[in-house]
């Protein structure tokens, strides 16, 4: 055994390494029960787009609307944060997620919106919502990457590739992710992310208690 | 000449050790790319690939499998049997395992200049991790080579 002792280490250290290579290629898959959490349902919460993506309970009587960017690295931020609220509220809250994507200062932006709309489509759109924050430095750290690395997660959510990517670019995506952009300049939402409870528009709360306190003050004003 | 064994490593001095060393190092670069090529082919996913070349082209070609074997898989094997030969050319302090990663080396400098031809003629299209890899066993032959030409030399010396 001794005499192989080289070969041995040599293969272990060969084992290890490719251990390392599956574990940083495997992308992160958000949280199951948070996917179970996500009940989609369309509703009708502000005045020109009745097809808005919510979850929780629609008929709530707070209802947090979010305007935000995939690409947007304080979306980004806020993201664990309102999964954070979304799961301590469950059914006394409805989370309404708006696309504004910055397209001048984030490239990718709308083909990250567009991508959701898709998945969407497929009855995924919170799944790859998820997936899109959790590894937004992934697909955003070098600028080309982030239409294969969009597809790569479509096919990891087990979306139906072809159908996809035709609804990718379809005329109805860029539509529907323009009239959410709109929305949002209409209710004069100019940064992202921009929280509106109940139709009013919110300072972007600086912390998880802030933001708990806000929806605790809306959820009082309503009670 | 009494003592034929001790003769036969008498040229393994410290730059030819560091240069075994250098090519356990790219070995394992190679080794690790051609790995994860491996894992993407396998798994279905798309590698992410900056706008200068196009992977997916490339990657999901009719040449990307050999009856049914990813290249990639063939060229973690190749790296990892360099890998392995030139790791144990130093721990066991023998030439024999060097010869046998440097005729290694050679037939996948050789399948390295293939690949690029048929990544820049026939696919038209270049993956960066293919010509990475193809860099990779460049180096890796040319010290392979420069090694074997020292040790021919210093056999030729020795006889004289």
């Amino acid at each position: 055994m001794k005499k192989y002792k080289d070969i041995i280490g040599a293969v272990a250290f060969i084992g290890i390494i490719v251990a390392a290579v599956i574990f940083a290629t495997t992308p992160k898959n958000p949280s199951a029960n948070d996917n179970q959490a996500a009940s989609i349902s369309n509703v009708l919460l502000q005045s020109g787009t009745a097809d808005a993506w919510t979850k929780g309970n629609p008929d709530a009587k707070v209802r947090l609307v979010e305007y935000s960017d995939f690409q947007c690295p304080a979306c980004g931020a806020y993201y664990p944060i309102v999964k954070q609220i979304v799961a301590e509220f469950g059914d006394r809250i409805s989370l309404t997620y708006r696309h504004f994507p910055l397209r001048n200062v984030h490239e990718s932006a709308d083909l990250a919106a567009r991508a959701a709309e898709a998945a969407g489509n497929q009855g995924k759109f919170w799944e790859m919502h998820d997936m899109l924050f959790v590894n937004q430095t992934r697909w955003t750290f070098i600028p080309g990457v982030a239409g294969s690395a969009i597809e790569g997660y479509a096919k990891s959510l087990g979306l139906d590739i072809d159908t996809f990517k035709k609804d990718l670019n379809s005329g109805d995506t860029r539509d529907k992710v323009e009239r959410d952009y709109q929305s949002g300049v209409a209710a004069g939402v100019n940064h992202t992310p921009t929280f509106f409870i109940n139709g009013k528009e919110i300072p972007n709360p600086r912390s998880y208690d802030e933001f708990k306190n806000a929806i605790l003050a809306a959820l009082g004003d309503q009670s | 000449m009494t003592n034929s064994k001790t003769q036969s490593l008498p040229h393994w001095g410290i730059n030819h050790k560091r240069i075994a060393l250098a090519l356990v190092f790219l070995a394992l670069l190679g080794f690790i790319d051609a790995t994860y090529l491996t894992i993407a082919h396998y798994r279905g996913g798309i590698v992410p690939c900056a706008n200068i070349s196009n992977c997916e082209k490339v990657l999901t070609s009719q040449y990307s499998t050999i009856a049914g074997v990813p290249v990639a898989l063939i060229g973690s094997l190749y790296y990892f049997s360099v890998f392995l030969f030139t790791f144990l050319s130093i721990t066991r302090k023998n030439e024999r395992f060097l010869i046998a990663a440097s005729a290694i080396i050679t037939c996948g400098f050789l399948a390295s200049l293939f690949l690029i031809y048929l990544q820049l003629f026939v696919i038209h299209a270049i993956c960066l991790y293919c010509m990475l890899s193809a860099t990779i066993t460049t180096v890796l032959f040319a010290c392979a080579t420069s090694l074997m030409l020292v040790k021919a030399k210093n056999k030729k010396l020795q006889m004289v």
